[in-house]
């Protein structure tokens, strides 16, 4: 087509408007570039076309460039990335949450720590108070025993050890001769072989005849090698023999190891 | 009018100075189409900004040895204010229906802006007549395609081509003197 074909066409129309098929409008390209006076004629359409939609425009307000230009301008700085201001209001946030955090879990590890003081400290009361328990019935043990060897009532014997079986053993026996009571006080005995127990005799002299008291036995004890025997018949003699566990009916003779006259 | 086609290029390249001198040439017209679509002030300050953060964004998808700069600004435009009338919400707002056209929205205005007023554009624009309102304001106001037009004014294709043609030189002549 010649330039003046094209321009009477109606196709430059169509191109400006954007209503041209795409290879129509590489037709128009080509002419553009080829003609001068077609390239004239599309900037006469375009032209008059602007004015056309300018007249149809009520009046544009500022704010729209200000706003594209803030717009644009917010895309460019996270694209590089290369502008970036740093936001202080973030960070002190950040930073006080950050401390804040801390102080908590600081405040948490004292709270801690001071509960397991304090569970430490309970410990060692309990353990404290049971010492106090036992160290008071210990003595209030000892207070008994003390009135016992007080008590004007009690008639004390040692019986000395047999030469031939025990010489360094001796007992002591404390004898309420009215109520039939009797303490006896093991703390000069050899603490008795595994299997045998110390049992102790009261003896007639004539004829000899020796009677079971009962055994020195954890049924009889009232204080540390302190044992009590009640119905205590009263004796002439005492005797204390190591017997099979259990006891025997008759003394050991062999096994005496303490032998004491009473004198009433 | 020869396109600025220094300008163009440099504000592909970033340059802020160019891409605001350009704005200053084609923003009027964009905003003529996209008001003569959605027909409300509000909605196309809107997506004249809209508009041109794309221009900017989408800078290079345009060569200046395809087509011309502001047939691309039109497409741009043109789709941006279609889409918007699709939407919910624009129907829900849409109020006036008198206006169909470009010369509606003129003869209903009181408040006209600088070109209007300075060049006095308004009688003539008013004159053109009504076939011719009518052809270019689907082909250029709406961007129906030769096709569409033909349909919808029950022309054939050919006659819209060189009606087209015929009503832009009026237009021309009394513009452009």
């Amino acid at each position: 087509m010649t330039p003046e074909e094209i321009i009477a066409s109606g196709n430059l129309e169509l191109y400006v408007c954007g209503a041209l098929s795409p290879e129509e409008a590489t037709e128009v390209e080509q002419a553009i570039a080829a003609h001068p006076e077609v390239k004239r004629e599309v900037e006469l359409i375009e032209e008059s076309l602007i004015l056309l939609a300018e007249t149809v425009a009520p009046p544009v307000s500022a704010m729209v460039w200000t706003y594209i230009l803030d717009s644009i301008r917010n895309v460019r700085d996270d694209g590089n990335g290369k502008v970036r201001k740093l936001n202080w209001p973030a960070i002190t946030g950040w930073a006080a949450a950050i401390l804040f955090l801390g102080g908590i879990m600081w405040m948490l590890k004292q709270t801690n720590d001071l509960n397991d003081a304090l569970q430490v400290t309970t410990t060692q009361n309990t353990i404290l108070k049971e010492e106090k328990s036992t160290v008071e019935s210990k003595l209030a043990e000892n207070d008994k025993t003390l009135e016992i060897l007080r008590s004007r009532d009690y008639r004390t014997y040692t019986l000395p050890g047999n030469q031939a079986v025990a010489p360094e053993a001796f007992a002591k026996v404390y004898l309420h001769n009215k109520e039939n009571v009797a303490y006896i006080d093991v703390s000069g005995l050899p603490t008795p072989p595994r299997g045998k127990v110390y049992q102790v005799w009261s003896l007639k002299m004539e004829p000899l005849t020796p009677t079971s008291v009962g055994l020195i036995d954890p049924v009889n004890k009232t204080a540390e090698n302190l044992y009590r025997f009640v119905d205590f018949p009263m004796p002439e003699a005492i005797g204390i023999t190591l017997e099979p566990e259990g006891g025997s009916d008759t003394p050991t003779l062999s096994q005496l190891y303490t032998l004491g006259m009473i004198t009433l | 009018m020869e396109q600025p086609n220094n300008l163009i290029i440099a504000m592909q390249n970033g340059d802020e100075k160019a891409f605001s001198n350009l704005y200053t040439m084609y923003s009027e017209a964009v905003y003529g189409i996209i008001y003569s679509i959605v027909l409300d002030e509000n909605t196309a300050e809107e997506l004249l900004q809209d508009v041109f953060v794309k221009v900017w964004n989408n800078a290079t998808s345009y060569s200046v040895k395809k087509g011309r700069f502001f047939t691309w600004l039109l497409n741009i435009a043109r789709n941006a204010a279609i889409d918007e009338t699709r939407s919910k919400a624009f129907k829900n707002r849409r109020k006036n229906l008198n206006i169909t056209n470009f010369v509606d929205i003129l003869t209903s205005s009181d408040s006209l802006n600088r070109a209007t007023n300075a060049i006095g554009l308004k009688k003539f624009v008013e004159a053109l007549k009504p076939a011719c309102i009518k052809i270019i304001d689907l082909l250029y106001f709406k961007g129906f395609t030769q096709a569409e037009a033909s349909k919808t004014l029950d022309l054939p294709i050919g006659t819209i081509k060189t009606r087209n043609r015929t009503c832009i030189n009026e237009l021309r002549e009394m513009v452009l003197g």
